[in-house]
């Protein structure tokens, strides 16, 4: 059995004239908890009823700036940190081109964010179930007639007294709403179970959507089909081949581009004749040629050629390179000895480029002088 | 109602007006071709002014506005300084070869793409062009303030019809009339540059130009009783619209510059380079400041858009924003660093003497409000 | 022409209960035979293009005409077309709201919708036209592993952020104006499941006024900050042509022309679908001829703009001394499109000129006309700056002719069939007018002392 618990008095009116007049009257009088109900807003409500100006606006400005300062954030971060990449040859910071997106989010933000910022803190959530709802007043006031409802709750409320006053400014159908009680004891409405239920199955049934799609429909047929193509990929298995294998090595005699073979091939004097340094004694040669002798020759050479290199013992040292066998020899001879390899030393061709062996040549060349310091060359 | 304005206004307008040309004199004998550049900011600002009110006006018969018609006239007498433009154009006529590269005959001789435009740019058809344009404005201005002033004596409602049928010439001649202006005489400075936006450009300084000389006027006479019914409903639509087209020259400058930076065209970039090298950076920075930020956040809020006080302020402020836009982009072609001196200020001070002296004679022969309008009632009654 | 009266924006001074019987008809009544028929024909314009999408996606883009030159064809051209259809829409609703014009009332519902159902057409292209369409989560931002994102600086990301800003806020801002809407249905109605749904979409609204306060700022804050959208989201689409080098698509004036021509065709587009549903619906006394004059003389004033960026870009054509921008020009007045060229140019510039005549603009007849020569001139206008410009651009050697395949033209049936189902469903489900709003403005709707 429901109790009837007074919610409010209510009264309906025919003209916006009216109902202005009796908002006036009603805020006159002194009640604080009454309402107005229109079918649409009529001008000068507020100022009747004695609102005060709504915040909403203040709410919208802040949506908006955060709206425009993360997007500026992302963008910034993004090109200047994050992953900067040279596009149309423009700096990585670009502020005009981030000024479209900026404004698109602002705007997004406030529009969405300012009617949910009205729907929660200015209607405190949607209620299907006010006491006002389903009522012959409501039914009215939804079509044609504009109504005044004075709350139970207001400290100067009399049922007697408002609804004498209430005819006394002109209202007709003068009724009173009851609360439903049961509605009363959901208590509140955001726990209420049915609510959360909802949320819960929503919830469900989209991470459930997002899984299938993304981990299960993208890698079926067709959508998988640029995943899997049958062109030919390094290390896949072939059939064309006898071998089966898809990698090929290149044709015999193939030379890559920009490349001429080595011409003295196992012809060291060759090469010591016909081959010249084609670089010069410069800074920067022969700190290359230092860095890469360093690195490549001097485990087995040693730092300073001398063939006393930390391998002692491990390995076979090599001759010095400050003999006069390799000193009278031309840049050619040593150039062929690092491409070819001599005795146990392998070729080095395919570690040092031929450039860097020639700076290396060069670096030999130094440290051949330095070890065999004469007091001209103090001067 | 009043009749005339307070007699200050006039003698303070002559004082201006004499004190700027003087300024302006001493600058064309020291230095003209100087002068010849303020002289052509000085041309833009007044053509602003004049022929911006023509539109608007136009544009409130046209669109059947109602909330503007108690204060149409002030746009009316505004017009008028349509036809003082010759005065500041026969100087400039008299240093083109100072301003414009093109009047150089040698320079185009050598020059593929300057004899390619020699049929559109050169000295008689530019001059051909402006007396038809001012011609034709002329003709619109009379047309348009006849029919309004016989209204006051006639009621007659079909003047009204008249000048919406006005209007609507108006229009497409005061596009292509104001285009070719900004061509002419802005654009062509650099004669290798071009921008099919140049005219709507020139169109949004305009607009907002016309529309805050208006408003101050509107809002200095309301507060000395001359538009006594006027409502915060009527401010709130001017500190609206300026709202709307601080916004809209924004969109408009800023879409010009986004597309020419992001093609990256060096035959299209040179232009806004030299605004950002040697000085000119500040100003650019100067004039985003100044005429669209600041305006955009004083006149954001409703309130701010209804505040008197604050729409004297801001229109002062953008009409020194147009001015400051309009030197922003003659005065490059000038000078690569950025000159600012007493010359700067002469054209700018002739023109508020000028203002002042036509807008003061205008209401010493006319009613200040448009009595015979069959819209003045709904206009004095417009409510939000 | 009595211009101290002012025009009543309802005629007759219906009262709210006839106006809630009159415009919640067609949501209690079973569909009319023209209705089914109506609908027969548009699903099957959009199963026609439903099946070329499909084989689209089965076979991939070679399907379509585009190749090199011509990478972007009706996909584009399309894309271009429906968003430019639903700027009148927002148009309607929010500008003209700013502007105070109470004669959107009528129409500001119908057109939001149709803006909404544009967008979705639109919003398919970009993502019909992807390598591979079931990816389209890659144009968003969102957070991985790799440190992969978008191109922020691309006009074409820029679209991407444009458009769905564009369909969300269009979405919210005509939801919000349904609320009270709902309201009045879920009062009115007997049935006890549509209760349920409208008790549910109205958000358990009652008309308080308490309520209509916030609820009238955030109208007014929506209609404030949809009006720059509308006008940046077809910026942002020509900011895609014109951020380019490519001449005829590198120049500046595109963004305001763009706008301005969107507002054209969409006006064009809302007004020859409301004349069959006032007729339909009964609507005349509140969508009424002065309404869809005034929308009539919305289009000459945008066709005018659009008529002034032609002329300011062959003149800078010339004036420019480019030979490039001058050939583009040439050549889309005289070469192998030449056709389309002299469409766009008799639909969109001259027959509209038709109506400065009183009569024309007044004439049902002729205005639909003209509102479908308007539409047909735009997208006309499209393909005019797209396939030309792509198909005869810098090096003679690259020159291509673009032929539309089957596919391209059925998807865009399909698309005009999707934008008319919809029509048809939201006509059936939903007030087409908006109740409260319209209320509001009838004549003793407001007090008098105010």
């Amino acid at each position: 059995m429901n109790e009837q618990h007074l919610f409010s008095i209510t009264a309906l009116f025919e003209t916006p004239d009216e109902i202005i007049h009796a908002a006036q009257e009603t805020q006159k009088a002194g009640y604080t908890h009454f309402d107005v109900n229109t079918p649409y807003p009529v001008h000068g409500m507020d100022r009747s009823m004695g609102l005060k100006p709504t915040r909403l606006g203040v709410f919208s400005l802040v949506f908006g700036i955060i709206g425009a300062v993360s997007a500026v954030a992302l963008m910034t971060w993004v090109t200047s940190s994050d992953y900067p990449l040279v596009i149309g040859g423009k700096p990585f910071w670009s502020w005009p081109a981030f000024v479209p997106i900026a404004f698109e989010v602002t705007v997004l933000l406030v529009a969405v964010l300012s009617v949910v910022t009205m729907i929660v803190l200015y209607f405190k959530f949607p209620n299907i179930s006010h006491p006002l709802h389903d009522t012959p007043y409501m039914k009215r006031v939804s079509s044609d007639r504009f109504g005044i409802s004075i709350e139970a709750d207001d400290p100067a409320f009399n049922e007697a007294a408002v609804r004498e006053f209430l005819k006394k400014i002109g209202g007709k159908d003068i009724a009173a709403v009851h609360y439903d009680l049961e509605d009363l004891n959901h208590g509140q409405r955001m726990f209420d179970p049915k609510f959360i239920g909802v949320l819960a199955l929503t919830a469900l049934l989209v991470s459930g959507a997002t899984y299938i799609v993304f981990n299960q429909l993208l890698f079926m047929e067709p959508f998988s089909w640029m995943m899997t193509q049958s062109k030919l990929k390094a290390q896949r298995p072939s059939e064309l081949f006898k071998d089966g294998i898809g990698m090929r090595p290149p044709v015999e005699g193939t030379v890559a581009r920009g490349f001429l073979p080595y011409p003295f091939k196992g012809k060291p004097d060759e090469a010591g004749k016909n081959l010249v340094n084609p670089l010069l004694s410069t800074r920067d040669v022969l700190d290359r040629g230092k860095s890469k002798f360093l690195t490549y020759c001097s485990p087995c050479h040693g730092n300073f050629a001398r063939g006393d290199s930390r391998l002692r013992g491990q390995f076979p040292n090599p001759p010095t390179l400050h003999s006069d066998k390799v000193r009278n020899w031309p840049d050619g001879n040593i150039y062929h000895v690092i491409t070819e390899g001599q005795n146990v030393m392998p070729s080095y061709a395919s570690q040092i480029s031929r450039d860097d062996r020639w700076a290396i040549v060069r670096y030999i060349r130094v440290l051949q002088r330095a070890q065999n310091a004469k007091e001209s060359d103090l001067k | 109602m009043k009749k005339e304005l307070p007699g200050q206004v006039a003698r303070y307008g002559w004082i201006l007006l004499i004190v700027g040309v003087v300024i302006a004199a001493a600058g064309y004998l020291i230095d003209p071709r100087r002068m010849a550049f303020d002289n052509i900011i000085g041309f833009l600002f007044l053509t602003s002014i004049g022929i911006g009110s023509i539109f608007l006006v136009a544009l409130e018969y046209i669109a059947g506005a109602v909330w503007s018609v108690p204060m149409r006239r002030v746009n009316e007498f505004l017009g008028a300084l349509t036809l003082l433009i010759p005065l500041l154009a026969i100087p400039i006529f008299l240093n083109l070869h100072d301003l414009y590269h093109w009047t150089h005959a040698e320079a185009v001789a050598a020059d593929k793409i300057l004899q390619g435009k020699s049929s559109y740019l050169n000295v008689n058809f530019f001059v051909l062009r402006f007396i038809i344009i001012f011609v034709l404005w002329s003709l619109f201005y009379f047309l348009f303030t006849r029919n309004s002033s016989r209204q006051d004596i006639t009621k007659d409602q079909s003047l009204t019809t008249r000048n919406i049928k006005l209007s609507a010439v108006f229009m497409p001649v005061f596009a292509i009339t104001l285009t070719l202006t900004a061509v002419d005489w802005a654009m062509s400075l650099e004669p290798h540059w071009y921008s099919t936006m140049y005219g709507v450009y020139y169109f949004s300084g305009t607009i907002l130009a016309a529309l805050a000389a208006a408003t101050y006027i509107i809002v200095k006479m309301y507060e000395s009783g001359y538009f006594p019914q006027l409502q915060r409903d009527h401010f709130y639509s001017l500190g609206a619209l300026l709202f709307a087209f601080i916004n809209f020259w924004a969109y408009i400058a800023f879409s010009q510059f986004l597309l020419i930076w992001y093609a990256d065209l060096p035959e299209e970039t040179f232009w806004f380079i030299s605004r950002w090298k040697n000085g000119w950076e500040y100003v650019s920075i100067l004039l985003i400041i100044v005429h669209f930020a600041v305006p955009y956040f004083a006149l954001l809020t409703q309130d701010s858009k209804m505040d008197t006080k604050r729409l004297k302020l801001m229109a002062i402020w953008i009409l020194f924003a147009h001015m400051l836009d309009l030197y922003w982009l003659v005065m490059p072609t000038y000078s690569k660093t950025v000159p600012f001196s007493w010359n700067e200020f002469g054209f700018p001070i002739l023109l508020v003497g000028l203002i002042m002296v036509v807008f003061s004679f205008k209401v010493k022969r006319n009613n200040i409000v448009p009595i015979g309008d069959p819209k003045l009632e709904r206009g004095l009654s417009f409510r939000l | 022409m009595d211009y101290t009266r002012e025009l009543p924006v309802v005629e007759g001074r219906p009262h709210p209960a006839e106006l809630d019987a009159t415009i919640a008809a067609p949501l209690d009544q079973f569909p009319t035979r023209t209705w089914w028929i109506v609908l027969a024909v548009t699903l099957s314009f959009l199963s026609f293009g439903a099946f070329c999408v499909g084989m689209t996606f089965y076979k991939g883009l070679g399907m379509w005409g585009i190749n090199q030159p011509v990478a972007w064809g009706f996909d584009i051209v399309n894309f271009v077309f429906w968003v430019g259809i639903g700027n009148a829409g927002t148009l309607i609703s929010a500008i003209l709201f700013l502007l105070r014009q109470r004669w959107r009332t009528g129409i500001a519902r119908f057109a939001e919708a149709m803006t909404i159902f544009a967008v979705i057409c639109a919003g398919m292209f970009p993502i019909l036209h992807l390598g591979r369409p079931w990816l389209p989560v890659y144009l968003m931002p969102y957070p991985n592993q790799n440190a992969l994102w978008v191109n922020f600086t691309s006009p074409l990301v820029w679209d991407v952020f444009a458009v769905s800003t564009y369909l969300t806020v269009s979405f919210v801002f005509w939801y919000v104006g349904l609320i009270p809407d709902f309201a009045t249905l879920r009062d009115r109605t007997s049935s006890s499941i549509k209760k349920t749904i409208y008790s549910v979409l109205s958000l358990g609204w009652r008309h308080s006024n308490r309520h209509w306060q916030h609820y009238e700022r955030a109208y007014l804050i929506l209609a404030g900050f949809a009006t720059p959208l509308v006008l940046s989201v077809h910026t942002i689409v020509s900011f895609d042509f014109a951020v380019s080098v490519l001449p005829g698509w590198h120049t500046t004036i595109f963004p305001p022309y763009f706008v301005a021509g969107a507002v054209f065709s969409g006006f064009a587009m809302v007004q020859n679908v409301l004349i069959f549903v006032r007729q339909a619906f009964n609507l005349k006394h509140i969508i009424t001829l002065d309404h869809l004059e005034k929308m009539n003389k919305v289009m000459i004033v945008t066709g005018s703009m659009v008529g002034y960026a032609y002329a300011m870009e062959f003149f800078i054509a010339w004036y420019s001394g480019s030979q490039f921008e001058s050939f583009v020009f040439l050549n889309r007045a005289l070469g192998p499109y030449a056709w389309a060229y002299w469409t766009m140019v008799s639909c969109n510039v001259i027959f509209p000129q038709l109506f400065w005549f009183k009569k024309i603009r007044r004439s049902i007849p002729f205005m639909f006309v003209i509102g479908i020569l308007v539409n047909v001139g735009m997208w006309f206008e499209r393909f005019v700056i797209i396939v030309t410009s792509l198909s005869r651009d810098f090096l003679p050697s690259s020159w291509g002719h673009y032929i539309p395949t089957m596919y391209d033209i059925g998807i865009l049936l399909g698309s005009f069939g999707l934008f008319f189902t919809l029509i048809l469903i939201f006509v059936r489900i939903l007030p087409v007018v908006s109740i409260s709003e319209v209320k509001a403005v009838v004549e003793g709707g407001q007090p008098s002392h105010h």
